[in-house]
């Protein structure tokens, strides 16, 4: 068993990594930035290295420094959280060469998953529905056509050197299609001097739905059900919540088989998550596979009774999964909310500062997982997520009003933060119904607004 | 609120079972996994350091470079072929363990000796190449390395080949004596021949480059180009230091100090080495000449042009009443272009050539090598800045005996290498301070007037803004020179001729109605062959309507002057001033 842990992070996941070790009797090295001197994480490990100045490329993304750390200290694992070096294979070779076991995947399954096409290429190959699209390179409408005629309308036409949302048009029909493809090849020649597109179909106000997966190093998987994550402002998560109302029996059983399906092609051990599109029609699609811990684990380690990062600890050192599929139950409902320390009335701009003073909701059903205390400065540096607030009840028309309520007393001074914004989507008609996508936010954007000035 | 050792630390469980440790073995780095950087000291994951051409992804500074990692860096991959392997040393001296050493870095470093040569290709083009290793006796100079060079120069010679040198050595190799430094002439010689018979030499100075290679082989590039921060001098700086009894400055004898100081001609980043090998190469093949047949199709195009000259040498202006006054003025306007302008509408491919090798770089003078319609020509121009901080680093385009020295130095490598030269003039005059008497600038000037009238290679210059007077002529003692309609050329500027008449710098306006300095009163004196219209007001966003003309009239000029042979050149040239 692992005796010794250095944790490659900070802020809460770092306090939550050193809370699971201490809990099995593992020791714990933090390490910190010049920034971070006097963050929990630090005060809590047992041993503590600072590795560097205040930029994480000077510390936190320094993979010497954190291997020097890890063979100073004598800690013989780390577990690199997510974010910085979470998924970077690189690091994790570094720490195989250097026999440290890093708790994670295999560095050539980061490696072969980070990569998109080739990400996508061995879930296609495994059977994983992956959204359907041109293989070969497209330069005229009407080879385009009759592509997008195989694909299935809706599709989107994009220039296969893209990004920026540069090149990419929408046909909904046939008869739309000479037009998008024509207007979408003109911006991405003059974008990108390049006439090349590529052809997809077109996911239409999908949710994010994505499945927790265990594997140990013997080849046993489970998923421990799903997360529906579609709450997203500009691609970034604000609200997780698991079950998925969107979610028959049926579709879960599918889904998670396509998920266990994944992680054995890919031949993954240690927590990963696997994220699908889910259309209102009930197909599904593969978009990528996160390898490593996530922000929003708190949720299903709630509705599942398992928690994931000793589940880390434990697969690491060697053990096997003392549970199959059909010991995994979904019981009741989980509900999580990122505390960010930000404005949402400028354009969420980011609030680092000193917190004079703060109070936290506790009771029954309710999680904080935070690194922050009253007297603590938030550095700028690094990101603006500073504690998350999960709430557990029977169903989710409760776990929502229990969310509704410790929201109501969260009280942090000294910074802004995004706590009433929160508060505002929990009250929204389509939220309390269920029926939300990943275009909600941009949809209500105008309404939270409005409500926060009232 | 202060945490500070308020929390339980972590009780470990007695009873704890052991696992099955995976890790058998005890975290530990691995030998040759990590690196130190000895520039900024930190540890660097030695294949980052590798595949990044062994440069410290932390301070950015240089690995040194083993010879064959060199060689992959520089050449197309597989296309070297190595020369006089295995030449070993007789130990002249009979220098007591100088064998057994030999012996254990042979066995150490797989190398024959401090220096490998041979042949390869550099983006298809073919080259002699030398690469010191500083692994072995830092590369000091020996027989064997002098041996080594002078063949491949010799034999480069003979192929026809240009030679490229990277160097790094400590200097001669002391365990050799008087025969070490003999190598500095052997080296030397071999090249002086090598750069007689019309080839190319591109050295490559990098860290560290002193003593005895310094004084011979490395600084005799027809380009010299430099790494960064590389250490290049002739004595080294502990014997300065120790001779003079002082600390040298920070940053003494490194490339950027060199460069400064006018001895190399760039600084190349490793990544950029080979691509800017390869753009010299092209820039300097023999083959290279313009046809005839495409100058012939542009003279047709010419007859359209805009600017129209008819029978009797009338001139089409396009503004015929400004005063001499009204031209200085517009000579001199800000936003007029200037050379670098100029540099960059015509040609293509230039690359920037710096130093006159005596003293300084005068950035008051560019100058460089760049492709005119496909045919390398040689570009100098005296240049002004576009904005205020620009103009204080060019001193306001008033150029230094050290521009002066730069522009004879391309001058001469044009010649060397059959190129014309195109000069750009537009100088309000030298500079006139204590330092450019002090290293003088009055021979300086002399000296071009002298030697330019001497090229054996057509030279062009167009006055483009301001002709001031010796300054000007410092850089238009050509075949043909030729003028914007609003530029000026004149013995002084206003003022000045004002000042010397008049005793009063105030009537410039009056002395520029007298001194008959425009363009079309030079044309209509013969002191100038063309003149081109301007678009009024002319700026960098209407540069294309002149360049459009010049081109075409710069590739009639290159025609007919190009068929001409050297002595053609300098007997109309002659001429030319001799009629005046």
């Amino acid at each position: 068993m692992i005796k010794k842990v250095l944790i490659a992070n900070r802020g809460e996941i770092a306090v939550r990594i050193i809370r699971a070790c201490r809990e099995m009797g593992i020791e714990t090295v933090a390490v910190y930035s010049e920034a971070d001197r006097e963050a929990l994480h630090a005060k809590l490990a047992d041993e503590a290295v600072c590795i560097g100045p205040a930029p994480s490329s000077e510390s936190y993304l320094s993979m010497d420094r954190i291997i020097s750390a890890t063979i100073i200290t004598g800690a013989d694992a780390i577990h690199p959280g997510f974010g910085f070096l979470s998924e970077n294979s690189k690091f994790a070779e570094l720490c195989e060469q250097c026999h440290i076991t890093f708790i994670g995947p295999d560095s050539k399954v980061i490696a072969k998953l980070g990569n998109k096409q080739e990400a996508r290429n061995t879930m296609a190959a495994a059977g994983v529905p992956v959204i359907p699209g041109s293989t070969e390179p497209i330069y005229d409408a009407e080879e385009g056509a009759r592509i997008a005629a195989q694909i299935g309308y809706p599709v989107i036409v994009k220039a296969a050197l893209g990004g920026g949302g540069k090149g990419m048009r929408v046909a909904g029909t046939p008869e739309e299609f000479a037009h998008s493809f024509q207007t979408a090849q003109k911006e991405t020649q003059m974008a990108f001097g390049d006439n090349t597109m590529y052809i997809e179909h077109f996911v239409q106000r999908p949710r994010h739905i994505e499945f927790q997966i265990l594997a140990d190093q013997y080849g046993n998987v489970v998923h421990l059900g799903e997360r529906d994550c579609s709450i997203q402002r500009n691609h970034q998560k604000m609200i997780e919540e698991s079950p998925s109302v969107a979610l028959s029996e049926d579709l879960r059983g599918r889904m998670g088989e396509a998920a266990v399906k994944a992680a054995k092609a890919a031949g993954y051990q240690n927590a990963g998550t696997i994220e699908f599109l889910l259309e209102k029609s009930g197909n599904f699609y593969f978009m990528e596979m996160n390898t490593r811990i996530q922000v929003e684990h708190p949720v299903t380690e709630w509705v599942t009774g398992i928690d994931l990062i000793k589940e880390q600890l434990r697969i690491a050192s060697g053990r096997k999964l003392s549970y199959t599929q059909e010991d995994i139950h979904l019981n009741g409902h989980a509900i999580e909310c990122r505390i960010n320390a930000e404005n949402p009335a400028k354009g969420f701009r980011p609030s680092p500062g000193t917190i004079t003073d703060m109070y936290l909701p506790g009771g029954k059903g309710i999680r904080i997982d935070s690194a922050i205390y009253s007297g603590y400065s938030i550095p700028p540096y690094y990101d603006s997520m500073v504690a998350k607030l999960i709430v557990w009840a029977k169903n989710r028309k409760e776990a929502v009003r229990k969310m509704q309520s410790a929201l109501g007393e969260v009280i942090i001074e000294g910074i802004d933060t995004n706590v009433d914004y929160q508060y505002e989507i929990l009250n929204r008609p389509d939220y309390l119904s269920g029926d939300i996508d990943i275009e909600f936010i941009a949809e209500n954007e105008e309404a939270l607004k409005a409500a926060l000035k009232a | 609120m202060k945490l500070d050792n308020v929390f339980k630390k972590t009780r470990l469980s007695s009873g704890r079972k052991g696992y099955i440790s995976l890790n058998s073995a005890k975290p530990e780095v691995p030998e040759g996994l990590l690196r130190k950087c000895n520039k900024c000291g930190s540890a660097i994951i030695a294949e980052d350091v590798k595949k990044d051409y062994y440069i410290c992804p932390k301070c950015g500074g240089y690995f040194r470079v083993h010879a064959y990692r060199r060689i992959e860096m520089v050449t197309d991959e597989g296309t070297f072929e190595e020369w006089d392997e295995g030449l070993t040393t007789p130990n002249p001296l009979e220098y007591k363990g100088y064998e057994e050493k030999l012996r254990m870095l042979k066995e150490k470093t797989g190398l024959d000796e401090a220096v490998v040569t041979g042949k390869a290709r550099i983006d298809g083009t073919e080259t002699v190449l030398g690469v010191c290793d500083g692994r072995f006796l830092m590369a000091s100079m020996g027989e064997v390395v002098g041996e080594k060079i002078a063949r491949a120069v010799e034999r480069a010679t003979k192929e026809r080949l240009p030679v490229i040198l990277f160097a790094c050595s400590g200097g001669a190799r002391m365990q050799e004596g008087i025969i070490s430094l003999m190598q500095m002439a052997k080296t030397s010689a071999a090249l002086k021949r090598h750069s007689d018979a019309g080839l190319l030499y591109i050295s490559v100075l990098t860290d560290p480059t002193t003593g005895g290679v310094t004084a011979s082989f490395a600084m005799l590039g027809d380009v010299i180009l430099a790494e960064p921060k590389a250490l290049i001098g002739f004595a080294g700086p502990r014997v300065i230091e120790q001779t003079i009894g002082q600390k040298l400055p920070k940053g003494f004898q490194r490339s950027e100090f060199l460069l400064e100081h006018g001895f190399i001609d760039g600084i190349v980043e490793r990544p950029q080495m080979k691509q800017t090998l390869s753009q010299i190469l092209m820039l300097h093949k023999e083959e290279r000449c313009p046809s005839p047949g495409e100058v012939a199709k542009q003279e047709k195009r010419n007859e359209s042009a805009w600017l129209k000259e008819d029978g009797n040498g009338e001139l089409s202006l396009n503004n015929q009443l400004a005063s001499g006054w009204d031209r200085v003025l517009l000579s001199r306007m800000n936003d007029r272009p200037v050379g670098s302008d100029y540099i960059h509408a015509l040609f293509t491919d230039f690359i920037e050539f710096h130093g006159d090798r005596y003293y300084a770089d005068d950035k008051a003078v560019i100058g460089g090598v760049a492709l005119f319609r496909g045919m390398p020509v040689t570009v100098i121009a005296q240049a002004k800045g576009t904005n205020t901080r620009e103009n204080i680093e060019r001193n306001f385009g008033m150029p230094s005996p050290d521009g002066y020295r730069k522009a004879l130095r391309l001058m001469k490598q044009a010649e060397k290498f059959h190129r014309p030269v195109i000069c750009f003039v537009d100088t309000p005059g030298a500079f006139c301070g204590l330092e450019a008497e002090e290293r003088g600038q009055g021979e300086a000037i002399a000296r071009n007037i002298y030697e330019m009238s001497g090229l054996k290679v057509p030279v062009l210059s167009v006055i483009i803004g301001e002709g001031g007077s010796g300054g000007a002529l410092a850089m238009a003692v050509a075949d043909e020179v030729w003028m914007l309609e609003n530029s000026v050329y004149s013995i002084l500027s206003p003022e000045g001729f004002a000042s010397i008449l008049w005793k009063d710098s105030s009537k410039a306006e009056e002395a520029a109605g007298v001194m008959r300095l425009t363009a079309e009163d030079l044309y209509c004196m013969g002191i100038v062959e063309e003149v081109l219209a301007e678009p009024a007001p002319y700026t960098i966003e209407n540069l294309k309507e002149v360049t459009r003309i010049l081109e075409s009239k710069m590739e009639c000029f290159l025609d007919r002057y190009g068929k001409m042979s050297g002595e053609e050149l300098t007997k109309r040239r002659y001429d030319r001033f001799r009629k005046m």
